[in-house]
């Protein structure tokens, strides 16, 4: 009867059985890692900026050397706001790009960890090849003391420019940009009525508000020693910083919310018309340049104001770097070197954000002045200070930057009302306990 | 009386009940391999890398307590402590008194309740994401809903800058996580009032209880066992909760909001990955005990 019913014997123990072990084959065949022959992919991640004709110009242009070279050649576009974590994951399992566009806080990190591999010989051909580097990009992207020699190419420069409502300022009688912070304030002063704030900056923990560090780095102020190792925010430098920041908000000039912004804070500000003064990179341009051209029409960038003891006025520049373990170096290489021609370079000049780094760059179309924002940038590349200068840019700088210290300190400041002895200790105690790591 | 001698066990059936012991492994055998792989290693993984100064792209060496002291020096830190605390409490507290309160409403015979009993699960079937952009819109100080509400009803002359100023920060937060959060609650309270017998109502009041009688006696104990359920899972996901604080004043102003989770990315950001696992596993003892307590009660009521 049996055999009549189930002819092949499965009885619902087999069925188990079979399910049990087919489930166990296929987990346990699954965890040793496969024997996959190396990939001759190129994959490259691109830094995803704030113009979407930049990211495409980029895009288009890698994947157009790929063909043209036989290299099969993959492209990911990753937010710059997520680089670390994203990177910090693809360390971790092993799974790096072959090149990649990376900022040079983690540039420094990752090239003390032998993560990418050195290019001087590239970084000399390219710069040969067109008319050397700007001296503040080449001292800046230098990791031969932490890496042995070079590990980024730099492609661009940005840093904070001061981008003002000039239609507003105008007819208030300021026809030029503030050339010092007290200056700033006047100005912010006489168009501060609601809706607009004079002062759009921000003073929450976002890298905007890390603007804070300049100003008061142009007071005088200090984070640490020549040697970078011991801390020295309490100082009266500072507390006359404390005290300019403390008068332009009791004044009211400080755009309401600019102590919880995030990252978009102060482009939102601008945009929507709510702040006559801010400092940003130049995305705001863009954006305005874009969807608003009479708001880009009524502004106008400037360098940073200075202070008493000078102008603070960083460049933070972009490099791209070549993954160590990659078994594509030489494509790298070539990929890297393409995108340094100077035809790709002016059209993304024209759409991106970033300065110049070369100096024959200098004389492409993009930088004939008539584009305000690329003026900005180029005189940015050209005059502006070197990361972190007058401190020493090292790991413990980039850790309390990253831990918006100096934000922190200016909060509590103007939101918990502490006085300036108490703000600046705090500051100088965690400051120094960051410094104290490294 | 002679003893007969134990009947010897034959080899086969020796080896049909190991073959069935090696069956039911084989059975459970995935399911231990993935709680292994995607539970327990992680866990035990990032409890290693706390007593670790790892950084991105550096395995890093072991520096015993050096990250949890560290943490314990920063005033940050404290802040979040007590933070979480605030948040934790105040957001159950008024949490169950919506969602009891609600739920005791619908439970009522009502016209249209059960449109009403779906209208209310919208927060809680909205994305987290959307949910807390559209309540800092809300909270803006020019242009925010808020706002404009306070001044266009002449309530408040001038602007309210909600989350940039410490006097209201964390009650906004607070008061966003409520309204995320409360659904729950009230669709488990609502599921624990259907459940309570209506004889002992009935009882109750051919006993002469009044309406306050039968709550205090009938109903609250009743659900009491749901409520302690739902206020444990309610203070590990508020505890662990990232997006309500991170989207709305990432910590801010000052460290007016700060919390753990939003810390511990903080930590991440400055790529010092040893320092960010010490803040999570700083939340362990705490979330371990409500885990446990949740987890038993749980098993309590099934039995």
């Amino acid at each position: 009867m049996t055999e009549a019913r189930n002819p092949h014997g499965w009885t619902r123990r087999r069925v188990l059985a079979t399910a049990a072990s087919g489930v166990a084959l296929a987990a346990t065949s699954g965890f040793p890692m496969p024997a996959i022959a190396q990939s001759k992919k190129l994959t490259y991640w691109g830094g995803l900026i704030f113009s979407e004709e930049a990211n495409a110009l980029l895009t288009d242009t890698i994947m157009a050397w790929g063909a043209a070279n036989g290299v099969e050649t993959e492209v990911v576009m990753i937010n710059q706001n997520e680089t670390v974590q994203k990177v910090s994951a693809a360390v971790s399992s092993n799974t790096m790009p072959d090149a990649l566009d990376v900022g040079l806080d983690l540039l420094l990190l990752l090239s003390r960890q032998g993560v990418f591999s050195t290019v001087d010989d590239l970084y000399k051909k390219i710069g040969d090849a067109h008319g050397g580097w700007f001296e503040g990009t080449d001292s800046a992207t230098d990791t031969s003391a932490v890496a042995g020699g070079r590990t980024g190419i730099p492609f661009g420069v940005n840093g904070n420019l001061l981008l003002r409502r000039k239609d507003l300022l105008e007819p208030a009688g300021f026809a030029e940009a503030p050339k010092t912070w007290e200056e700033l304030v006047t100005q912010a002063m006489a168009v501060n009525k609601s809706p607009v704030s004079g002062l759009g900056l921000a003073l929450s923990s976002v890298g905007d508000a890390n603007v804070q560090v300049n100003v008061l780095q142009s007071y005088g102020g200090r984070i640490a020693d020549d040697a970078g190792k011991m801390v020295t925010i309490k100082s009266e430098a500072t507390r006359t910083y404390l005290t300019w920041l403390k008068d332009a908000w009791d004044k009211g000039l400080f755009s309401p919310g600019s102590t919880s912004w995030d990252g978009a804070g102060d482009n939102q500000a601008y945009l929507s018309g709510q702040a006559a003064f801010i400092a940003n990179p130049g995305s705001v341009g863009i954006a305005a340049k874009k969807d608003d051209p009479e708001l880009f029409e009524a502004s106008a960038f400037s360098p940073l104001p200075a202070g008493p003891m000078g102008q603070v006025s960083p460049i933070t520049p972009q490099t791209r770097a070549i993954t160590a373990a990659s078994p594509m170096q030489d494509e790298a290489k070539a990929l890297i070197e393409h995108l340094a021609q100077p035809e790709f370079m002016n059209a993304y000049f024209n759409v991106a954000i970033y300065g110049p780094v070369l100096k024959a760059q200098e004389k492409l179309q993009a930088f004939d002045g008539s584009n305000s924002i690329l003026v900005g940038l180029l005189g940015l590349a050209q005059n502006g200070t070197a990361p972190a200068a007058p401190d020493v840019y090292n790991a413990a700088w980039a850790d309390l930057s990253s831990n918006f210290v100096i934000p922190k300190m200016c909060q509590r400041v103007v939101v918990d009302g502490w006085d300036f002895d108490r703000a600046m200790d705090e500051a100088q105690t965690q400051g120094q306990a960051i410094y104290d790591k490294y | 009386m002679a003893v007969s001698p134990a009947r010897p066990i034959s080899s086969r059936r020796l080896r049909a009940g190991w073959r069935t012991r090696l069956f039911a492994y084989l059975l459970v055998a995935p399911v231990v391999l993935l709680i292994v792989g995607l539970v327990a290693y992680p866990f035990l993984f990032a409890i290693w890398v706390s007593f670790t100064d790892m950084v991105v792209g550096s395995v890093g060496q072991f520096v015993g307590f050096k990250n949890f002291q560290y943490l314990a020096g920063t005033a940050t830190f404290w802040s979040a402590i007590w933070n979480t605390v605030t948040i934790v409490l105040v957001s159950d507290v008024l949490k169950l008194g919506l969602g009891l309160g609600l739920a005791l409403l619908v439970h009522q015979h009502l016209p249209g309740r059960g449109l009403f009993r779906s209208f209310l699960m919208l927060p809680w079937a909205m994305p987290a994401f959307v949910a807390f952009l559209t309540w800092r819109v809300l909270y803006q100080p020019i242009g925010g809903g808020f706002n404009l509400i306070l001044t266009q009803t002449g309530i408040h002359n001038g602007i309210i800058d909600f989350l940039g100023q410490r006097s209201t920060a964390m009650a906004s937060v607070i008061a966003a996580s409520v309204w995320r959060g409360f659904p729950f609650w009230f669709v488990s309270i609502l599921a624990a009032l259907q459940s309570v017998p209506r004889e002992l109502h009935e009882a109750a009041i051919v006993d002469g209880a009044n309406t306050w009688q039968r709550f205090w006696n009938v109903t609250l104990p009743g659900i009491m066992p749901v409520i302690i359920v739902t206020t444990l899972l309610s203070s590990i996901w508020t505890a662990n909760g990232f997006e309500h604080v991170w989207l709305l004043t990432a910590g801010g102003p000052s460290d007016a909001t700060m919390v753990f989770p939003v810390l511990a990315y903080y930590g991440m950001q400055t790529q010092r990955i040893g320092e960010a696992a010490a803040v999570s596993v700083y939340m362990l003892p705490v979330l371990g005990i409500l885990v446990i307590f949740a987890t038993s009660l749980m098993m309590r009521r099934e039995e």
